[in-house]
């Protein structure tokens, strides 16, 4: 569990001249779930940007397994999954065929690619709808559960979830809670940003709270609540919300 | 090898999702059939032979003058005419004939009175009338000039009449008075048939064939819609950055040489299938004629391809939102097709708009399958506009490549 696998030294990044992301540093251990919290426009989304190759930082370096990304981008890209939290998926072809079109973009032959999605899809409940109508005919949680399915293409060992239960009902959300839960028993490492702190509390073993580009604090959900009061009178948005400010960010 | 795979992938991606969108593929595949059968049939009517100028005659007498006239006027064999002289029919029911243009089922006609022969002999006035429907502008104008021409006539052979008439009253002497005034009025007639010094000779050299329409109606669609398929890919393309599939991508394996590469061939290849069966359909079914060079169109429909792909990818670089990217390409598209010779052949055009196609890929690919297709052209002839869409190719692939990118951001 203390094994480090993401090590992030010191991020920078600006946009023209706003500075989305201003020195961030954290390290995430294998098979830990990693929460990084934050009001709109904090810089997750670019860290994880950053993070998973397609935005180059300015300054700072990234190492995941092993590998920095300042010069081994395709050894980096074999190791992580990305959820966006777009929904980041062929709306005009059916689940089993985005599955499986992601899956030969990892890498994988079609044999593989198809037992792949057929597990994947198994794996978020969506077996019976794989290959019936394209997936703009599907639920707002089925598309959410099949955008999670596409990142779990090529088995990553890190995976990087951009809130991935925005707008769907309590019901799909609690299915992607299990299929994280299941993953972590399967010993994937994953970095998770959400609004929700209750789903962060549940879920995450150690969360950064970001704001302004850097990180304010990093620590168990547990110990943060400490630092308010009794963690079991205080909850997760109370020490959000006094790190962060009640100001409205967009 | 990898990355050739990845490109292949993207583009077999994008095939489906065009072959599962009935109505994209019916507005690429099916649709400008319909154009081509339309303006087939316009074009290819307006390309016969113009038919006859029909001028009636109607008479109210039972015998006389008029119809002596009328008889003599009238059309017995229609072979027999040469160009641009009409058909005289004679109406013989004055009534039918006026109730057929009170209903506009005739245009007009042509009417002598009912008193026509009595008036004449005895030089009293008599009237013609040219009855018509008030739109009937050219058959006015026609059937005016032949009641012109006749009272013309008449009025000589009176003159003749009253001075031969007046010449016998003062020399009664002068013997067979009516075998004179026949001569008289047989030279009289040979005068006034000598209307005019110059004469002009008709001579028909075999049957002229017609120009099939579709030589040049099938290469317009093709290049209008060939572009404009094309260019309607720029929307989906920025709707996958829009929603961070690009992105989604680029945090596989892919690089982004093949990413764009993939876009493009996948563009590309819905281009392939259209000019495969625009040409099939045109060769079976619309039987067009391809010309001496069938490399220099095959030539011509692949650059037209990767120009409108190469278009296709750098508007989508060039736009931010999915609805400027539709609403440009539809515009584009829509502009460029007339002006560049899609909905009509530019050699009819006046001069300046020949000009302006120069500036349009459409101009140059339209003026060489034209070349081809109509004029007899070889390959050689065809080079300038080869060189001109290659150009146009790389200029927009240029621009495609420099500024393509994966996020909105």
């Amino acid at each position: 569990m203390t094994e480090p696998f993401l090590v992030v030294n010191d991020l920078h990044r600006s946009f023209n001249d706003y500075k989305a992301v201003n020195g961030v540093s954290f390290t995430i251990n294998k098979g830990e779930i990693f929460g990084l919290l934050g009001p709109n426009g904090a810089g997750k989304t670019t860290t994880i940007r950053m993070l998973s190759t397609v935005l180059p930082p300015d300054r700072g370096d990234i190492v995941i397994g092993g590998y920095s990304v300042r010069n081994n981008t395709d050894s980096i890209r074999r190791l992580i999954g990305v959820c966006p939290q777009e929904l980041a998926l062929y709306a005009d072809l059916s689940a089993f065929d985005n599955l499986m079109f992601f899956g030969r973009m990892e890498g994988l032959s079609s044999q593989e690619a198809r037992a792949q999605a057929m597990s994947n899809l198994e794996f978020v409940g969506l077996t019976d709808r794989a290959k019936k109508g394209r997936v703009d005919k599907f639920s707002g949680g089925m598309k959410r559960r099949v955008n999670l399915a596409i990142a779990l293409m090529g088995n990553p060992q890190l995976l990087f979830l951009d809130e991935p239960t925005v707008g769907i009902d309590p019901q799909s959300r609690n299915n992607i809670y299990e299929t994280i839960e299941m993953l972590r028993d399967r010993g994937m490492t994953i970095l998770y940003t959400t609004h929700y702190m209750e789903e962060a509390d549940r879920l995450c073993n150690r969360i950064a709270i970001m704001d302004a580009g850097i990180i304010i604090a990093l620590d168990t959900p547990y110990n943060l609540k400490s630092k308010l009061g009794p963690p079991e009178k205080v909850n997760l948005e109370d020490v959000f919300l006094n790190m962060t400010g009640r100001s409205l960010r967009d | 090898m990898q990355q050739l795979r990845y490109i292949w992938f993207i583009a077999a991606k994008d095939l489906k999702i065009f072959t599962h969108d009935r109505l994209a593929l019916a507005f690429a595949l099916l649709f400008p059939f319909l154009f081509v059968i339309i303006f087939n049939m316009l074009l290819g009517s307006a390309t016969n032979n113009d038919t006859r100028l029909q001028l009636h005659l109607v008479t109210r007498e039972q015998e006389g003058l008029s119809c002596q006239i009328i008889n003599a006027l009238e059309t017995k064999d229609e072979a027999l005419l040469l160009p641009g002289e009409p058909v005289i029919i004679w109406d013989k029911d004055y009534t039918a004939a006026y109730n057929a243009v009170e209903n506009k089922k005739l245009a007009g006609f042509l009417a002598f009175p009912e008193n026509f022969t009595a008036n004449i002999t005895q030089g009293k006035a008599t009237q013609l009338k040219v009855i018509t429907t008030s739109d009937a502008t050219y058959i006015r104008a026609a059937l005016s000039g032949l009641a012109q021409h006749i009272v013309s006539k008449i009025n000589s052979q009176n003159i003749i009449l009253e001075a031969t008439q007046e010449l016998l009253v003062e020399n009664p002497e002068s013997g067979d008075w009516q075998q004179i005034l026949s001569s008289v009025l047989a030279d009289s007639n040979a005068a006034i048939s000598t209307e005019s010094i110059i004469t002009y000779h008709v001579e028909k050299i075999g049957d002229m064939e017609q120009e099939n329409p579709s030589n040049y109606v099938i290469p317009g669609y093709l290049v209008m819609f060939v572009f404009f398929t094309a260019a309607l890919s720029a929307e989906s393309i920025v709707r996958e950055r829009q929603n961070n599939t690009l992105e989604r991508l680029l945090a596989t394996t892919v690089k982004r040489e093949s990413l764009l590469a993939g876009i493009y061939f996948g563009i590309a290849a819905k281009g392939l299938i259209q000019i495969l069966i625009f040409w099939g359909v045109g060769l079976l079914v619309f039987r067009i004629d391809v010309g001496q060079s069938p490399a220099a169109i095959i030539i011509l429909s692949l650059l037209m391809v990767i120009m409108s792909s190469a278009f296709a990818v750098m508007l989508a670089t060039l736009v931010k939102t999915q609805r400027s990217a539709g609403s440009i390409a539809v515009l584009t598209s829509l502009v460029l097709a007339p002006l560049g010779g899609c909905w009509w052949p530019l050699f009819i055009t006046p001069r300046w708009m020949q000009f302006l196609a120069k500036v349009t890929p459409h101009g140059w690919a339209t003026t060489a399958f034209n070349k081809l297709m109509l004029f007899g052209g070889d390959f050689q002839s065809v080079i300038p506009e080869i060189i001109a869409l290659a150009c146009f190719a790389l200029a927009f692939g240029l621009i495609a490549i420099l500024r393509f990118r994966t996020s909105a951001v």
